[in-house]
C-alpha cells in the first residue's frame, strides 16, 4: 500500500529541505502526524486511466502545477509562433511572461517533490495562435484562472510555507492578467468580470479551476480529493 | 510530567487560564484516565495553541489590517486628489488623444471600497480601525483628508500634480509599495482563515492596478527610459532617488530555499530561468517599519 500525496508527506520533504523548524511549525508537524492514520484508514486505488491530484496541501500544489504547465506550454507556443501584428514590445512581455511561467512551474515541482502529480498532455487548440484576439483573450483567462486558484488556495492551504509561496506568486499573476487583459481591452485591467464591488479579486473552488484548466489538457484528472470550500 | 502541575504554573501568572480552556473540559479530564502518556505532549501542545494561539495572533491580525487600512487611505487620497484635477490625467491639454481617466477612476473606486471593507472587518475582529491625522467622521467625505498628505514629498516631486508622467512615476511607486506592504503582513494572518483569503484577494488587486500603471510608462507617450514592464524586474526603479522603494525585489531565493535562477528553462540560453524573470516572478514583502519609513516623507 502507497501512501500518495499525504500532507504528512509534504511536510516530511519539506523538512527534509531544511525548512526552520520554528514554533508554528512544530504544530504543524504535530498535526500532520496526528492526521497520519486517518489518511491510512482512507487509502484509495486511483483509475489508471486519470491523472490523480492528491489531497491536502499536495492537491492545491498539483492544481496549480498544472496551471503553471498549461501557462508555460502556451507561452511557449505564443513566442514560437506569434500572432500578426505583434508588436516589439509584446514580444518582450511574452518571452519574459513565458519564462516566469517555466520559474513558477518548476518552482512548485519542486515544492511538490515526490508528491507531484504525474506529466500532462497539453491541448492548447482552444487558442488560435495567429490570432491576437484569440491569443490575448486566452492569456487573461488562463492568468485569471491562475489569480482566482492561488487567491481560493489560500484559504485552504495548512502550511504556512505554502501560503506564503502562493502569497508571492499571485500578485504577479494578477499582473500578468492586467497586462493581458489592457492589451486587449485598453481599462479592462481590474473591471467587473475580475474585482467585485468590495475590491476583492478573484477566489475560485478548485473543482472550478480544474474545470477551466481541463479545456487546455488531454489528461483526465481525478480530483475527488482535492479541497473544497 | 504532571498535567495538573503545568496548569498551575500557568495558573501564577495568568489567572483565567481555566477560563481560557474552558469548553475543553471534557477534553481536560479524558487527559487523567483515557489518553496515552505517549500522546501526552501533542495533545497538551494542541490545546494551549487553541487557547492562546488565536488569542495572541488577534492583535496581530489587526495590527497587520490597520497597516494595510493606512495604505489604503494614502492611496485613496492620492487618487482622489488626481482625479478631482480638471487637467491632469488624460484626456487632457498635455495628452488630449489620451484615455486614461477611467482608469484611474477604477482604481479610486476599488482603493475606497478596501478601505470600507478593512474598517467593517478590523472593527468585526474587536479592534479599532486607523484613520488619518486630522480625520473628520463628520466632513463631507471622511475618506478624503487633504490635510494629512503632502505627495509632493516636502517638494521633492512638487509637479507630482501638475505632470502627468511625474504623477505616474508616483503612483507606480505607491502601487508597488502597496503590495509590498500587503506581502510583508501575510504571515501575521494566516490564523484568521478568512481574513487571509481576503488579502490575498485585495492585494492582487493591487497588481492589476500597479501593472496598469507600469504599462502607461511603458507604452507610448510617455515611454518612460527604463521601460518598465507590467511587474517588477530586478530592483528596476523608476527614478534613481525611489530605489528604497525596491529594495529586496533583486532576491531569487524563494520559500522553500529554491534559488528561482537556478531552476531548468530549456528555452533560456543558459538553460536556467534568466535572472530578470526569476525577479519578477515573485513580488517580495517588505516589514512594518520600513513601509512606514517608505511613505512618512509624503505625511504631514
Amino acid at each position: 500500500m502507497k501512501i500518495l500525496n499525504t500532507s504528512g508527506n509534504t511536510q516530511e520533504a519539506a523538512t527534509e529541505k531544511g525548512f526552520d523548524l520554528s514554533r508554528r511549525r512544530f504544530f504543524q508537524l504535530a498535526g500532520g502526524i496526528t492526521g497520519a492514520g486517518l489518511v491510512l484508514s482512507a487509502c484509495r486505488t486511483t483509475p489508471p486511466s486519470t491523472t490523480y491530484v492528491g489531497t491536502g496541501d499536495a492537491g492545491l500544489l498539483n492544481m496549480m502545477y498544472i496551471v503553471e504547465q498549461v501557462q508555460a506550454g502556451f507561452y511557449t507556443q505564443a513566442v514560437a509562433t506569434p500572432y500578426y501584428g505583434i508588436t516589439t514590445s509584446e514580444s518582450l512581455c511574452f518571452v519574459d511572461l513565458r519564462d516566469q511561467a517555466i520559474a513558477h512551474r518548476e518552482y512548485l515541482l519542486a515544492l511538490l517533490g515526490t508528491n507531484a502529480a504525474k506529466a500532462i498532455v497539453l491541448n492548447l487548440s482552444l487558442a488560435i495562435f495567429a490570432d491576437r484576439t484569440s491569443t490575448l483573450a486566452n492569456a487573461y483567462g488562463l492568468a485569471d484562472l491562475a489569480v482566482g486558484g492561488y487567491n481560493g488556495a489560500a484559504r485552504l492551504l495548512s502550511d504556512t510555507d505554502f501560503i506564503h509561496a502562493f502569497s508571492k506568486i499571485v500578485t504577479v499573476q494578477a499582473r500578468r492578467s492586467a497586462y493581458m487583459r489592457d492589451t486587449l481591452n485598453y481599462n479592462s485591467f481590474a473591471d467587473n468580470s475580475a474585482v467585485d464591488s468590495n475590491g476583492l479579486d478573484l477566489a475560485t473552488e478548485p473543482a472550478s479551476v480544474m474545470a477551466g484548466i481541463e479545456q487546455y489538457i488531454q489528461t483526465k484528472f481525478d480530483i475527488s480529493k482535492l479541497p473544497s470550500f | 510530567m504532571n498535567f495538573k502541575n503545568i496548569l498551575r504554573e500557568i495558573e501564577k501568572s495568568d489567572a483565567e487560564v481555566y477560563e481560557r480552556l474552558s469548553g475543553r473540559r471534557q477534553v481536560l479530564k479524558s487527559f487523567g484516565s483515557k489518553v496515552a502518556v505517549a500522546a501526552l505532549p501533542l495533545a497538551i501542545g494542541s490545546l494551549f495553541k487553541k487557547a492562546y494561539g488565536k488569542t495572541a495572533d488577534a492583535n496581530g491580525v489587526v495590527n497587520a489590517l490597520n497597516l494595510a487600512l493606512e495604505m489604503e487611505y494614502f492611496e485613496y487620497n492620492f487618487y482622489h486628489t488626481a482625479n478631482s484635477l480638471p487637467d491632469l490625467i488624460p484626456p487632457s491639454s498635455a495628452y488630449p488623444s489620451g484615455n486614461d481617466k477611467a482608469g484611474f477612476l477604477t482604481i479610486e473606486a476599488q482603493e475606497k471600497a478596501h478601505i470600507l471593507l478593512l474598517n467593517t472587518v478590523i472593527t468585526t475582529l474587536g479592534g479599532v480601525p486607523f484613520t488619518p491625522k486630522n480625520y473628520s467622521a463628520t466632513a463631507l467625505n471622511p475618506l478624503y483628508v487633504p490635510s494629512a498628505y503632502d505627495f509632493t514629498g516636502g517638494g521633492t516631486y512638487s509637479s507630482v500634480f501638475n505632470d502627468y508622467p511625474t504623477f505616474l512615476i508616483m503612483a507606480q511607486v505607491f502601487e508597488d509599495t502597496g503590495i509590498h506592504a500587503y506581502q510583508g503582513q501575510i504571515p501575521s494572518l494566516w490564523s484568521n482563515t478568512s481574513v487571509l483569503g481576503q488579502a490575498f484577494q485585495i492585494q492582487s488587486t493591487e497588481g492589476r492596478h500597479a501593472a496598469h500603471v507600469r504599462l502607461i510608462r511603458r507604452q507610448p507617450p510617455i515611454s518612460a527610459a527604463e521601460n518598465p514592464a507590467p511587474w517588477i524586474t530586478n530592483n528596476i526603479p523608476p527614478t534613481v532617488a525611489l530605489q528604497s522603494y525596491y529594495v529586496g525585489e533583486e532576491n531569487t531565493l524563494q520559500i522553500g530555499g529554491t534559488d528561482i535562477s537556478t531552476l531548468p528553462d530549456a528555452y533560456s540560453s543558459t538553460g536556467k530561468v534568466p535572472l530578470l524573470s526569476a525577479t519578477a516572478a515573485f513580488d517580495e514583502g517588505m516589514d512594518t517599519a520600513t513601509i512606514l519609513s517608505l511613505i512618512q516623507p509624503f505625511l504631514l
